[in-house]
């Protein structure tokens, strides 16, 4: 009976250490998630509600950072070019990057190894290294400014990831399946666009948003390729964020923070499943 | 007869066709990629090495002339690329062992079984898909001196006000804390996977022998987890090795160089100095240094995976 007693008290125990653990865990979600709420709500502020002390919580909620900063036609300029940057990276980077995968998860290559450990590397080389370059051969060319060079550079980082992740999907997938497709005399083509791919279009899919999302944050290539006419929206908030002269503007900071990170967070959670998952797969495989 | 040697000189025509075609269909499912990598990836790394090597001419804006290892000797002899280098240093062996200790430990946490667990799980997406420039800028806006959240809190508890992106030290501080609530949620989501993927049976068996859960955590969820560590460790190595973005949103390298990250420097050094032999030059370096570090890493990995 005292064993018996024991136990009961031993797992009233673990339930109220249980319970301790969770709530660590949700105020450490919250924390994580503050800085981005704030960044949301000072966004609907007014300027006097921005620079208030002590902040606060309580204001009339005004659209006014919003309409003052989408009515500057750059912010519009840079919206458009960085969906363009962004689709067209993601489908060339898919396209080209999932059919290599394959290769690499089926086909036998003379070199395959190699190649894979190439991809492995390349995820090492600093952007900076090719950036310098890029930069030089853009000019010698007149492809600055133009979303194809733009769309180009972002392929050198989103092809092997693309690669690594649907090499290791592919792998997952039965191998009858292609096998008796090329046995009823479909060509290896033929296999792979009519059997592989649809059964493959949710992680197809989902690699492709994430590459997109990678596409649209990034800065560096951006900043160094082009000036006015292909330029993005993270060179704008650079632009914002950087300003020493006249003091950061936190109404357009937070307006268009708040825009550029909207649309990904949505397209984030449609793939979250898929994501945790390749996530999990890219640090045990990769 | 004529008609015997075609028949027999067909099949071994049509099977160096057919062995032909299958070596092109193999192929034909790398070359995109392979074509596209070799324009983009390789050729620039073998150009930047070019530069390196050459006298840029500003005029032509071309590498005119070999000088061999003269743009090398020039990065080597100049004491910010050492500042910018032991900056990267500080940043990276603080940075990174605290995500993965908050990451891991965080992921403990929030793994009880519960309802809420996948919420919170999609939850902690949401930082790790923020533009780093987005955080940068927010977190600059977070930490101001003035008017920041972050210094009114700190009030309230009798601490500060602190200058954070007036103090060296501090602004180092800073930079590392963003980057660890970018990045933190990546090693947490990759921990919860790998948590969730640990045998029962194994904690079962130790429960019955009556190990406390410290014991359980010491001698067999740790030494379990130790390949996933070594391999989430690797990814944000290559992650962080490229900090840039937020370096130059919140803090521009400032004060004086405190936060100027290697990348920053380069960037500085190539596209507002315009001097790009020895941007170069020390892209290759970092290129070198961080492709042997990738390696040594890579096969340590390897090798724990295969103890543990």
């Amino acid at each position: 009976m005292s064993a018996i007693a024991q136990n009961v008290t031993r797992r009233r125990k673990s339930r109220l250490g249980a319970r301790l653990r969770i709530s660590a865990g949700v105020i450490a979600c919250f924390l994580f998630l503050f800085p981005l709420l704030w960044m949301v709500l000072t966004s609907f502020k007014e300027q006097r509600d921005i620079f208030t002390m002590p902040p606060t919580l309580f204001f009339t909620p005004t659209l006014e950072s919003y309409v003052t900063y989408l009515q500057r036609p750059d912010i519009w300029r840079r919206l458009v070019n960085t969906v363009i940057v962004a689709v067209g990276s993601g489908v060339l980077s898919i396209v080209a990057g999932a059919m290599a995968g394959y290769a690499l998860a089926r086909i036998r290559l003379r070199g395959a190894g190699t190649i894979g450990l190439l991809i492995v590397l390349s995820r090492g080389v600093p952007p900076i290294a090719l950036a310098v370059p890029m930069f030089l051969v853009a000019r010698k060319l007149g492809l600055t400014d133009k979303h194809i060079t733009l769309i180009l550079a972002y392929c050198t980082f989103l092809i092997p990831y693309v690669m690594w992740l649907m090499r290791g999907f592919f792998l997952s997938l039965p191998k009858e399946l292609e096998e008796s497709a090329m046995i009823d005399g479909c060509s290896r083509f033929g296999a792979f666009f009519k059997i592989i791919v649809p059964i493959s279009l949710p992680g197809l899919l989902s690699t492709m948003i994430f590459s997109m999302i990678l596409a649209w944050e990034e800065l560096l290539f951006a900043l160094v390729l082009t000036n006015r006419n292909a330029s993005t929206i993270p060179v704008a908030i650079q632009g914002i964020a950087g300003d020493t002269i006249n003091g950061a503007n936190w109404a357009a900071l937070t307006a268009v923070g708040t825009i550029t990170v909207l649309p990904v967070i949505v397209f984030a959670m449609l793939v979250q499943k898929w994501l945790v998952q390749g996530l999990a797969d890219g640090a045990t495989k990769g | 007869m004529v008609n015997e040697r075609l028949t027999s000189a067909h099949p071994t025509h049509s099977r160096l066709a057919r062995k032909f075609a299958d070596l092109v269909s193999r192929w034909a499912f790398m070359v995109p990629a392979a074509v596209l990598l070799l324009a983009v990836l390789a050729y620039p790394i073998f150009y930047t090495i070019e530069i390196s090597f050459s006298r840029f001419d500003l005029a032509t804006f071309s590498a005119v002339e070999w000088v061999g290892w003269e743009n090398y000797a020039h990065v080597l002899d100049d004491y910010r690329f050492w500042e910018s280098m032991k900056v990267t240093v500080v940043y990276l062996v603080f940075a990174l062992p605290l995500q993965i200790v908050l990451g891991f430990g965080i992921a403990f946490l929030i793994n009880a079984e519960w309802r809420g667990r996948n919420i919170v799980r999609a939850l902690f997406i949401i930082p790790m898909v923020v533009a780093p420039v987005v955080a940068g800028g927010l977190w600059r806006m977070i930490l101001d001196p003035l008017w920041g959240i972050v210094n009114y809190v700190l009030g309230l508890v009798g601490l500060g006000p602190l200058d954070w992106f007036g103090d060296p030290t501090l602004a180092m501080a800073a930079l590392i804390i963003i980057d660890t609530w970018r990045w933190t949620p990546f090693v947490i989501l990759t921990a919860t996977a790998a948590l969730l993927a640990l045998p029962r049976d194994v904690f079962e068996a130790a429960e019955i022998d009556g190990a406390n859960w410290w014991a359980k955590l010491w001698s067999i969820t740790l030494p379990l987890l130790v390949p996933i560590i070594a391999a989430t460790f690797v990814v944000r190595w290559l992650g962080a090795v490229k900090m840039f973005d937020i370096a130059l949103a919140a803090t521009y390298g400032g004060p004086g160089g405190a936060t100027n990250v290697i990348n920053l420097f380069i960037y500085e050094e190539a596209f507002r100095s315009l001097r790009f032999a020895e941007s170069a030059a020390m892209a290759v370096i970092i290129l070198v240094v961080t492709m042997v570090l990738t390696a040594i890493f890579l096969r340590g990995s390897r090798l724990l995976e295969e103890r543990y």
